[in-house]
């Protein structure tokens, strides 16, 4: 279809909504939080609100241009971008939080809502929804779920799928349908259908309402930072931290490279160079936490640091995360482009697989920073680069490629919050022998087929044939 | 089915312990006995037991949610991967051994809880959690009004992330609420002052049962799934039918039901279960018992679950 055939059909279909196509608006949308790799699309819509956007979703086929759902674009492995054209479908227009039962603990929201901005209503009802991806203040729930995010309290709390009730999706060709629910069973159906949508990274169907598990918000958190000299004396924490009785909500670590970036940045705040920086936190009712303050300080200063600060007070926990929070922002002023890699290790394998990191990006000239989900063995090496120096891009693929091997050799797995995107859709047979991609493969076969929702995502093969 | 003759795929789970992730390969006929003797020396533990006798296979197919759900999650989210047999024979890795993934489409969590549907488990990588010291009871009785208000206030403070289990016990008009506790021995005071204190501040009649095991009711003979609101209410109901035991499993708004031995078992549940498939259908919860088949599935789904079928390779 011709660029002004499709722009007067979209205008048709979209008549409350908005439509795009000027270049200057489309660009906007040509990336996502990776950046680096760009895919201009035809057209935008954004929908004024579900029906519209089911109404979208019913002349889709007519189109016959590939569709891609969009919440927020911050996603960091190429989701939700047009790598083959077409249409994208912003939901910033879905934003509502429709009911909050605290006697029930869940919530319903649309897909727009951006995360924080439903902590912000859930507060007063002393709740909170526990996933806390760091882009927390712009992600949607929407992209929240298409990716199953996680984020640094999912040690204790969780992912994004321990925590949906319910999902409701538009189909492709315009039906909607609800799996569970505020009950968050299967409700008419016979199977357990919502367990596909979760992590599905827009290709199987437009989600546009959701209900929410929610916790009572923690009374009170003492927050951990300490120092270490090097990789043994810092997994030998983790470890411990691990299987202590206090159940740590949350385990993060920053490399020394880290700790560098951040202290040679203006967030610097004093952390020892050359160092590893683990950051841990306790939560609880306040009788309990306090009485466990000495033990964690012990298992942090007996796996060898001997700087360790704590504190239950927000100014000053806020100044110990302070390093960790920067580190993310920091990365994109440091270098023109970076990946971010998202795999999941058991955590006896951290020490070697760190170390591999090391290894390959020095021999390959290029910077590695780690910042990440220490507690669930969720790596973050962020390789910086420039993509218009020849050859660097390629040798961020290769050393990607080795580290993955190495992951699944350790038994681990591709991607633990971030999705395959089309970032590590070419990784995907590492993991999936043919049969389990046959099985895999036979999931869009139910709700997307022709694979005009999000093509060349997840498995490379995900083609649309007009 | 004999397992050694099938081959196995390379990338199939084969038995470990790890005890720095706490995960344990075991097969799924394995019961909370053999579990604890795989663990051995190591201070970890399975919470998530239903049923002391049955095999986890069956209690997974029994039930999504066991008493230690409330602080842990559902089965799914404490068994991580399996070795998974499919009707052709096939054997199948699905899911992981590390605790987060977003690698595919999630078909560990859909075959799950299908029971032999779809084919079988022959192993389950599950997930163990510290043990911590010591395990308690506090069973507290009362007005059923008072229990359901009771077990509602509990749940929304911070402690209830603590509390291993928050269940109300009904039979007839008979209400307990039971409160089951993980902790550190040094810890056993803080929690029983709170709860002792609770108890006397809402008038109900408490009795402590230190250092005991976790509750294990048995696998329920029916499951009822809502939205945590009106789990009360829903067992407050059932429990008025003669001789049926309610455990309500009250923050993920489930209900066990326990039948009185009988060979009408069957008809007993279709006549339990009937007044209420419309309410939990609209609120999208939803039923389920091991003495009956699932109901047919719609037109719409049967189509969905064929195309899924097609994908199982042929021998
Ligand atoms: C600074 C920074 C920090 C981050 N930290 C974390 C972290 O700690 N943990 C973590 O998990 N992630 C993190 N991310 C990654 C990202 O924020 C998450 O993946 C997030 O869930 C994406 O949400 P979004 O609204 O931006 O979705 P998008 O990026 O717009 O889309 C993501 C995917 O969801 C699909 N999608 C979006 N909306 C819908 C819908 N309504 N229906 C169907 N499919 C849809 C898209 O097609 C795409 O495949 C971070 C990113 C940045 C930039």
């Amino acid at each position: 279809m011709s660029p002004p055939d499709l722009e007067l059909q979209l205008r048709r279909i979209i008549t409350r909504g908005r439509v795009l196509v000027s270049p200057a608006q489309l660009a906007g949308y040509a990336a996502d939080g990776l950046g680096y790799k760009n895919y201009p699309p035809d057209a935008v819509v954004i929908p004024a609100d579900a029906e519209e956007l089911a109404h979208f979703m019913r002349c889709a086929a007519g189109l016959g241009v590939p569709v891609c759902l969009r919440g927020a674009g911050t996603s960091l492995s190429g989701g939700p971008v047009a790598a083959q054209g077409g249409v994208i479908v912003h939901t910033s227009g879905l934003r509502s939080v429709r009911t909050v039962c605290p006697e029930g603990f869940w919530c319903e929201v649309e897909c727009g809502v951006a995360l924080n901005a439903l902590d912000d209503v859930l507060k007063p009802h002393g709740l909170f929804y526990p996933p806390d991806p760091s882009s927390g203040p712009v992600c949607t729930l929407g992209g929240n779920i298409a990716t199953n995010a996680g984020g640094a309290h999912c040690f204790r709390y969780g992912v994004t799928s321990n925590y949906v009730l319910g999902v409701e999706v538009v189909l492709l060709d315009g039906r909607v349908r609800r799996f569970g629910g505020p009950a968050g069973g299967r409700g008419p159906w016979r199977e357990d259908w919502k367990r596909f949508m979760i992590g599905s990274e827009g290709t199987l169907g437009a989600f546009t309402r959701f209900w929410l598990r929610l916790l009572p918000l923690p009374e009170k958190v003492w927050t951990f930072r300490a120092t270490y000299p090097d990789l043994r004396t810092v997994e030998a924490a983790i470890h411990a931290l691990v299987a202590h009785a206090s159940f740590p909500a949350a385990i993060e670590l920053l490399d020394p490279r880290g700790v560098a970036m951040v202290e040679s940045s203006q967030m610097a705040c004093g952390l020892p160079k050359g160092s590893f920086m683990l950051l841990t936190e306790i939560d609880g009712p306040g009788v309990l936490v306090d009485a466990r303050v000495s033990a964690v300080a012990e298992i942090l200063r007996g796996a060898g640091s001997n700087d360790v600060v704590f504190s239950d007070e927000e100014a000053m926990r806020q100044k110990l995360w302070k390093a960790r929070k920067a580190a993310g922002g920091l990365l994109g002023q440091l270098s023109p482009d970076y990946v971010v890699q998202d795999a999941v290790i058991p955590k006896r394998a951290l020490a070697e697989v760190l170390q591999l990191v090391y290894d390959e990006s020095d021999a390959a000239g290029l910077r590695a920073v780690n910042v990440f989900h220490a507690g669930d063995g969720n790596l973050h090496p962020n390789f910086l680069f420039d993509s218009r120096v020849p050859g660097e891009l390629e040798k961020v693929e290769l050393i990607s490629k080795r580290l993955m091997q190495r992951v699944v050799e350790v038994g681990g797995t591709l991607s633990g919050e971030h999705g395959i995107g089309n970032d590590k859709a070419a990784y995907m047979p590492m993991i999936f022998g043919p049969d389990e991609i046959r099985l895999q493969l036979a999931v869009p076969a139910v709700f997307n087929p022709t694979h005009q929702l999000n093509p060349l995502k997840v498995f490379t093969g995900r083609r649309f044939a007009a | 089915m004999n397992v050694a003759t099938v081959p196995t795929p390379t990338r199939a789970f084969a038995p470990f312990l790890d005890e720095i992730d706490g995960t344990l390969c075991v097969p799924a006929e394995s019961s909370a006995a053999d579990i604890r003797d795989q663990i051995g020396e190591h201070p970890l533990r399975f919470p998530l037991i239903l049923d002391l006798h049955a095999t986890l296979e069956e209690q997974v197919a029994a039930s999504a949610f066991a008493p230690a759900s409330s602080r842990f999650g559902p089965y799914c989210d404490n068994i991580m991967g399996m070795n998974w047999q499919l009707p052709t024979g096939q054997i199948v890795r699905i899911g992981e051994r590390v605790v987060k993934s977003t690698t595919g489409y999630d078909w560990f969590r859909f075959l799950l809880p299908t029971g032999r549907r779809f084919g079988q488990p022959l192993d389950y990588v599950i997930r163990l959690r510290p043990d911590c010291g010591t395990t308690g009871i506090f069973l507290m009785n009362g007005g059923a009004e008072n229990v359901a208000r009771s077990a509602g206030l509990l749940l929304r403070n911070s402690w209830m992330h603590w509390l291993d289990a928050v269940d109300v016990v009904a039979l007839g008009a008979r209400r307990t609420l039971r409160v089951t506790v993980h902790c550190p021995t040094a810890e056993w005071d803080i929690f029983a002052t709170y709860l002792g204190a609770f108890a006397a501040k809402q008038g109900l009649a408490l009795e402590v049962q230190p250092d005991t095991a976790m509750p294990a009711d048995g696998c329920p003979d029916v499951v009822f799934k809502t939205a945590p609101e009106q789990v009360h209410a829903l067992a407050g109901e059932l429990a008025r039918t003669a001789g049926v035991r309610c455990v309500a499993l009250c923050y993920h708004g489930v209900v066990h039901a326990y039948l009185p031995e009988s060979a009408e078992r069957p008809a007993l549940v279709r006549a339990l279960v009937q007044p209420h498939i419309a309410g939990l259908h609209a609120l999208g919860g939803d039923w389920h018992s091991r003495h009956l088949a699932p109901p047919a599935p719609s037109n719409e789904e049967a189509g969905w679950i064929a195309i899924l079928e097609q994908a199982f390779p042929l021998p």
